[in-house]
C-alpha cells in the first residue's frame, strides 16, 4: 500500500509550524472575545460615566465635575417615573396586539385548510421591508385627527365632528407598533407549528383526551414557552423602537423611553441636557437589560420541551368549514393593511400636485414633479452614495464577524464560549439610541485624545450598526452551523484537507444560503435603522437616507417624503424578495445537513 | 501498523472532568481487522478518533505506519488532514452539495501533488465500482439511499488507498437484513486491499464475524482482548461473557485440579461438574464460572448419555425459530439452555444436566 499522504520527514520538518499555528489557534477565540467585549462594554461605559458628568457638553468632560444631578434632575424634574409607566403600556400592548396576530396567522397557514395559504406565507413576511418611519407616516397620512385620509373621509360621509380614530395616542402607538411586529413573529412561529410532532396529539387523544382538552393540556401546553420566549423577543424590539414613537408620539409630547432620551438632547429650542439624556439611556438600558436577562433564561429552560426534533412532519390540518373564506379574508385584509396600504397612501402623496383628500382632482393632479425635485437637492447624491456604502460596509462586517464568533461558540471548545455566546447577546438589548449616545461619548473622547475624526465619519455608523445587529446574526448563524453535522467536515479533514480548504469546500458552500441571507437582513436593517443614525449624524459626511426622510417630514415636505418613501420601499422589496430566493434554507433535498 | 500507546483522554464537561479513556494500549499488525467492542460510553469511539486527530489525547503517543503522529510527552501533534487514514462515519457524512462523482473524489483533489483530472477520474470510477455503486456518479449525494449512502462513505474512505481505514459503527443506521450483507462484503473488500482496519461497534456479531482480533472496552479500559473464538470460548470476566451473547454463571469451589488425561472437579450451585482448562488454581479455592447456553445438554436429547449428577427441572421454554430455549431450574438456581427446535422437551420434565469439561470456563476474577 502506497503511503502516499504524508512521510516520516515530512512531518519533522513540519513540527515547528504546527505548534505555532497551535499557539495561533489558542489566541484568536480570546482576541475575539475581548473583541466583542470592547464593542459591549466601551460605549456602555462611556454611557455610565457620561451620566455622572455635570459639564454640559460631552467634549467639556471632566473628572472634577462629576455627581449625582443628573439623575436626580430626571427623576425629579423630567419625571422619567411617567415615561417608565407609558413605556409599560406601549411596549406590553403592542406586544400582546402583534403576537396575537401572528399567532392567528401562523395558526391559519400551518395548522388549518385556509384556502390560498401560499400567497399569505409569502406575503406576511414582506412586511420587513416597509421601514418603521414610512409605517408610521403613512399611518400618519391616514389618521391623524383633523387632516388622515381614512378620518376626513370618515367625517365626510357621517357628518361627523370627530374623527374615528386618532393616531397620535396610547392606542395609535400600540397599533402600529404592533402590525410592525407582526413579520418578525409570524417568521419565528411557523416554525414552532410546524416542528409540532402530531403524535404527541395523538398520544393524548389515544389516551381518551377530548379534542379541546388535547388542545389545552398538550398543544398550547409544548407551544406554551416558545410562545412566550417569542413575545418576549418581540417586546425588546419594540422597547427599543424610536421610528413609531418618533413620529406619532413625539409630536403630542407623549414619550416613551427611546423618545424621551432623544428628545433631552434635540429638543428644538432648549439646550442639549446631554448628561440627562445619559441619566435616562442608563434606566432605559437598565430595564431592557432585565427583560433580557429573562429571555435568556427562558430560552435556556424551554429546550426541556424538545418540541423540535428535525423531522419532517406534516401536521393534520384542522378543518375550517365555512369560515375557511372569511379566514383567508381576514388575512389578505392584514395584508392589505400592512403592505399595499402604506405603499398606496406614499404612492399618492409622491404624485398628487399638493397635499389634499383624494378626489377626480387630485388624482387629475399627478405628475413626477416631486421625484424631480428630490434629485434636484444637492444633498440627494451624497446622501445615495452615504446610504449604500454604510449598507454594502455593515451587511459585509457583521456577517464576516458572526460567522467567525457562531464558529467559537459551536463549534470549539473554547473554554469561554459560553460568555461569548452570551456577550454576543447583548446588544440585542442595547437600545439604538442609547448606543447612538453612548457612542457620541465614546468617539469624541477617543477623538480629542488621538485627534483621529471618527466622529461624524461614517464608520461611526459602521461600528454602531455592527454591535446592533451582531446578536441577531450570530444566533441565525449559530443555528445554521449546529445544523450542519460536524461529520461533514471531519470527513473532510480525514481527506486531507487542511482547516481552510474545509471551510472553502465544505462549510461555505452549506452555509451559503444563510450567509446570503443574514447579508441582505442586515443591509434592509441598515435602511430601515433610524435612530442610532439621527443621533450620529453631523451632516454630510455622514448623512444616510433615514435621516433625510426624518428631516423632511420634520419640515413638512410630506411630498418628498413620499417620493423618497416609494423609491426606498421598491429597492426594499426587491431585497425581501431576493431573502426569500437566495436567502436561509429551502431544504434542497438535503438530508443529511 | 497502529500503535496506541497508554492513552488518556479527559473531556472537560459541564458535570466536571470525565476521564473517558484511561490507559489503552492496542497494537494493529499491518492488514488486520482489529475492532473495539463495548457499549456507549466505554471510549471506543473516543479512542478512534483520537487515531484519526479529531479529538486530542491528554496523554500517551500514537503512531500508523512509522509516523508517530500523536506524543503528549513530546508534545507531538499531526493534524487530521495530514494522517494518512480514511474513515466511515455513523452519520456516513456524505457532503449533499456534493454530486457522487464529487464526493469521493475529494480526497484525491486534496492530495499533493493533486493527481491529473484523468487520474482522479481512473480511480473514482474504480472506487465506485469496487462498492458497487457504478452509474450513480452524476446523482446529488443526498438522492441515495441508506445502503448506498453507506456505501459511497466507503468508496471514499478506500479511493486515496490509505493504509488504515476507521469504521466507526458504519453499519449501524442499516437494516438487519442489509447489515448482515454489509458485514461480510466489507470485510472482503477491506481484505482484499490489503488495507489495516480499526472497527469501531457496539454490535457483538459484528465484532465476532468481521474481526481478526477483538478488544472489549468498559470505562475507558481494555477487558479483554483476543481473537473472536477465544474471546467467545475463554472470557476473563463476567462482564465479557456476558456482553458477547448470553451466558450462564455459577460460583463453585474446585475439588480436584485436571491432569494431562482426567478433568479437575469442582462443585458448583448447580451441582459436581468436570472441567478441564483450571488455569492455575488450588483445591479449595471459590471461583466462578461461565457456561454457554449452547454447551449445556440434556441428558439423552442430543447427546450421548454420559453420567450427570444433576438433575433439575424445566421451567420455560421458549421458542426462537432456529432454536429452543430452555430454562431449567436447578433448586436455588437457573440454567439456561439452548436446544434443536425439534427437541422434545415440555414444562415440568425432570431433566438430566451435562457440560462438558471443555466448555467450563473459569472466570479470573
Amino acid at each position: 500500500m502506497s503511503n502516499t499522504a504524508l512521510d516520516v520527514g515530512q512531518t519533522v520538518v513540519k513540527k515547528r509550524p504546527a505548534n505555532l499555528r497551535n499557539l495561533a489557534g489558542r489566541f484568536f477565540p480570546w482576541a475575539i472575545l475581548i473583541l466583542i467585549a470592547a464593542m459591549v462594554a466601551a460605549p456602555v461605559f462611556s454611557l455610565v460615566v457620561g451620566a455622572f458628568s455635570q459639564s454640559r457638553l460631552p467634549n467639556e468632560f471632566s473628572i472634577d465635575n462629576m455627581g449625582l444631578g443628573n439623575f436626580y434632575a430626571v427623576w425629579v424634574e423630567q419625571r422619567i417615573d411617567l415615561v417608565l409607566w407609558n413605556t409599560a403600556i406601549y411596549v406590553i400592548g403592542s406586544t400582546i396586539f402583534g403576537i396575537t396576530t401572528a399567532a392567528v396567522l401562523a395558526w391559519l397557514v400551518e395548522r388549518s385548510d385556509m384556502p390560498g395559504k401560499m400567497w399569505v406565507y409569502a406575503g406576511v413576511p414582506l412586511g420587513i421591508a416597509v421601514p418603521g418611519i414610512l409605517h408610521a407616516i403613512a399611518w400618519v397620512l391616514l389618521l391623524s385627527p383633523r387632516s388622515g385620509f381614512l378620518n376626513r373621509g370618515w367625517m365626510f360621509m357621517t357628518g361627523s365632528e370627530e374623527p374615528l380614530f386618532n393616531v397620535y395616542s396610547m392606542a395609535g402607538l400600540i397599533f402600529a407598533e404592533g402590525l410592525r411586529l407582526v413579520p418578525v413573529a409570524f417568521l419565528m412561529l411557523v416554525p414552532l407549528m410546524r416542528s409540532m410532532d402530531p403524535s404527541l396529539e395523538e398520544a393524548a387523544a389515544a389516551s381518551g383526551a377530548s379534542p379541546m382538552r388535547t388542545i389545552r393540556r398538550v398543544t398550547f401546553a409544548l407551544l406554551l414557552p416558545g410562545v412566550l420566549a417569542i413575545s418576549i423577543f418581540q417586546a425588546i424590539t419594540a422597547i427599543e423602537n424610536f421610528e413609531v414613537p418618533g413620529i406619532l408620539g413625539m409630536p403630542v409630547n407623549l414619550h416613551v423611553f427611546s423618545t424621551r432620551v432623544f428628545n433631552l438632547i434635540e429638543n428644538i429650542g432648549t439646550i442639549p441636557a446631554f448628561g440627562q439624556a445619559n441619566a435616562a439611556a442608563v434606566f432605559y438600558l437598565f430595564i431592557a437589560l432585565i427583560i433580557s436577562f429573562f429571555y435568556l433564561r427562558l430560552v435556556r429552560h424551554s429546550e426541556r420541551y424538545s418540541i423540535i426534533t428535525g423531522k419532517g412532519y406534516t401536521p393534520r390540518a384542522v378543518r375550517l368549514g365555512k369560515w375557511r373564506y372569511p379566514a383567508i379574508g381576514l388575512a389578505l385584509f392584514f395584508l392589505f393593511v400592512t403592505i399595499v396600504l402604506p405603499f398606496l397612501v406614499l404612492l399618492y402623496v409622491s404624485l398628487v400636485g399638493y397635499l389634499r383628500q383624494p378626489s377626480i382632482d387630485a388624482f387629475q393632479s399627478f405628475s413626477w414633479k416631486h421625484y424631480e425635485a428630490v434629485f434636484r437637492q444637492p444633498r440627494v447624491g451624497r446622501v445615495m452614495w452615504n446610504t449604500i456604502s454604510l449598507t454594502l460596509m455593515t451587511a459585509t462586517t457583521v456577517t464576516i464577524l458572526s460567522f467567525i464568533v457562531a464558529y467559537i461558540i459551536v463549534r470549539t471548545r473554547f473554554a469561554a464560549r459560553y460568555t461569548l455566546d452570551v456577550l454576543s447577546f447583548m446588544p440585542h438589548s442595547i437600545p439604538g439610541i442609547v448606543l447612538g449616545l453612548a457612542l457620541f461619548w465614546l468617539l469624541i473622547q477617543f477623538d480629542s485624545l488621538t485627534g483621529a475624526s471618527t466622529f461624524g465619519s461614517l464608520y461611526s455608523l459602521v461600528i454602531g450598526f455592527t454591535i446592533l445587529f451582531l446578536s441577531y446574526s450570530v444566533r441565525a448563524m449559530s443555528v445554521a452551523m449546529i445544523q450542519v453535522h460536524s461529520d461533514l467536515e471531519d470527513a473532510a479533514k480525514l481527506c486531507g484537507a487542511p482547516p481552510w480548504r474545509v471551510a472553502i469546500r465544505i462549510f461555505a458552500p452549506l452555509l451559503m444560503p444563510t450567509l446570503v441571507g443574514i447579508w441582505i437582513y442586515v443591509a434592509m436593517l441598515s435602511v430601515r435603522f433610524i435612530s442610532l443614525p439621527l443621533i450620529l449624524s453631523q451632516g454630510g459626511n455622514n448623512e444616510v437616507l433615514g435621516v433625510m426622510i426624518w428631516s423632511l417630514w420634520d419640515n413638512g415636505n410630506i411630498n418628498s417624503v413620499g417620493a423618497i418613501g416609494i423609491m426606498l420601499m421598491s429597492v426594499m422589496f426587491a431585497l425581501a424578495l431576493s431573502l426569500r430566493i437566495f436567502g436561509f434554507g429551502q431544504n434542497k433535498g438535503g438530508g443529511a445537513i | 501498523m497502529i500503535e496506541i500507546d497508554n492513552l488518556h483522554v479527559r473531556f472537560d464537561s459541564d458535570k466536571g472532568i470525565v476521564h473517558a479513556v484511561r490507559g489503552v494500549t492496542i497494537s494493529v499488525a499491518p492488514g488486520e481487522f482489529y475492532t473495539l467492542l463495548g457499549p456507549s460510553g466505554c471510549g471506543k469511539t473516543t479512542t478512534l478518533r483520537c487515531l484519526a486527530g479529531l479529538e486530542t489525547p491528554s496523554g500517551g503517543s500514537i503512531s500508523i505506519g512509522d509516523v508517530v503522529v500523536h506524543d503528549t510527552d513530546r508534545n507531538i501533534s499531526i493534524p487530521t488532514y495530514r494522517r494518512d487514514i480514511g474513515m466511515v462515519f455513523q452519520s456516513y457524512a456524505i457532503w449533499p452539495h456534493l454530486t457522487v462523482f464529487e464526493n469521493v473524489a475529494f480526497p484525491l483533489r486534496e492530495m499533493k501533488p493533486k493527481p491529473k483530472e484523468t487520474e482522479i477520474e481512473r480511480r473514482v470510477k474504480n472506487a465506485l465500482e469496487l462498492v458497487q455503486l457504478s452509474g450513480y456518479e452524476s446523482r446529488p449525494a443526498p438522492f441515495l439511499s441508506g445502503g448506498q449512502q453507506q456505501r459511497l462513505a466507503l468508496a471514499r474512505a478506500i479511493v486515496r488507498e490509505a493504509t488504515v481505514v476507521l469504521f466507526d459503527e458504519p453499519l449501524s443506521n442499516l437494516d438487519a437484513k442489509l447489515r448482515a450483507e454489509t458485514r461480510l462484503e466489507l470485510r472482503r473488500l477491506v481484505k482484499r486491499l490489503g488495507m489495516t482496519a480499526l472497527y469501531v461497534t457496539h454490535d457483538q456479531t459484528e465484532a465476532l464475524t468481521m474481526a481478526d482480533r477483538v478488544a472489549i472496552m468498559r470505562d475507558g479500559e481494555i477487558a479483554q482482548e483476543a481473537t473472536p473464538t477465544e474471546i467467545y470460548k475463554r472470557p476473563v470476566s463476567r462482564f465479557v461473557a456476558s456482553f458477547i451473547g448470553q451466558c450462564n454463571f455459577a460460583d463453585g469451589e474446585v475439588l480436584s485440579v485436571p491432569t494431562a488425561d482426567t478433568p479437575g472437579q469442582m462443585n458448583t450451585e448447580w451441582g459436581r461438574l468436570s472441567y478441564s482448562e483450571g488455569l492455575d488454581h488450588t483445591v479449595g479455592d471459590k471461583v466462578t464460572i461461565a457456561v454457554r447456553p449452547e454447551n449445556v445438554w440434556l441428558a439423552g436429547k442430543g447427546i450421548d448419555d454420559v453420567a450427570t449428577s444433576i438433575t433439575g427441572e424445566v421451567s420455560e421454554i421458549i421458542f426462537l425459530g432456529e432454536s429452543l430455549e430452555c430454562r431449567v431450574t436447578l433448586g436455588d438456581s437457573n440454567l439456561i439452555t439452548r436446544l434443536h427446535p425439534s427437541s422434545e422437551v415440555a414444562v415440568g420434565d425432570s431433566v438430566g444436566i451435562i457440560v462438558k469439561p471443555n466448555d467450563v470456563a473459569i472466570l479470573a476474577a
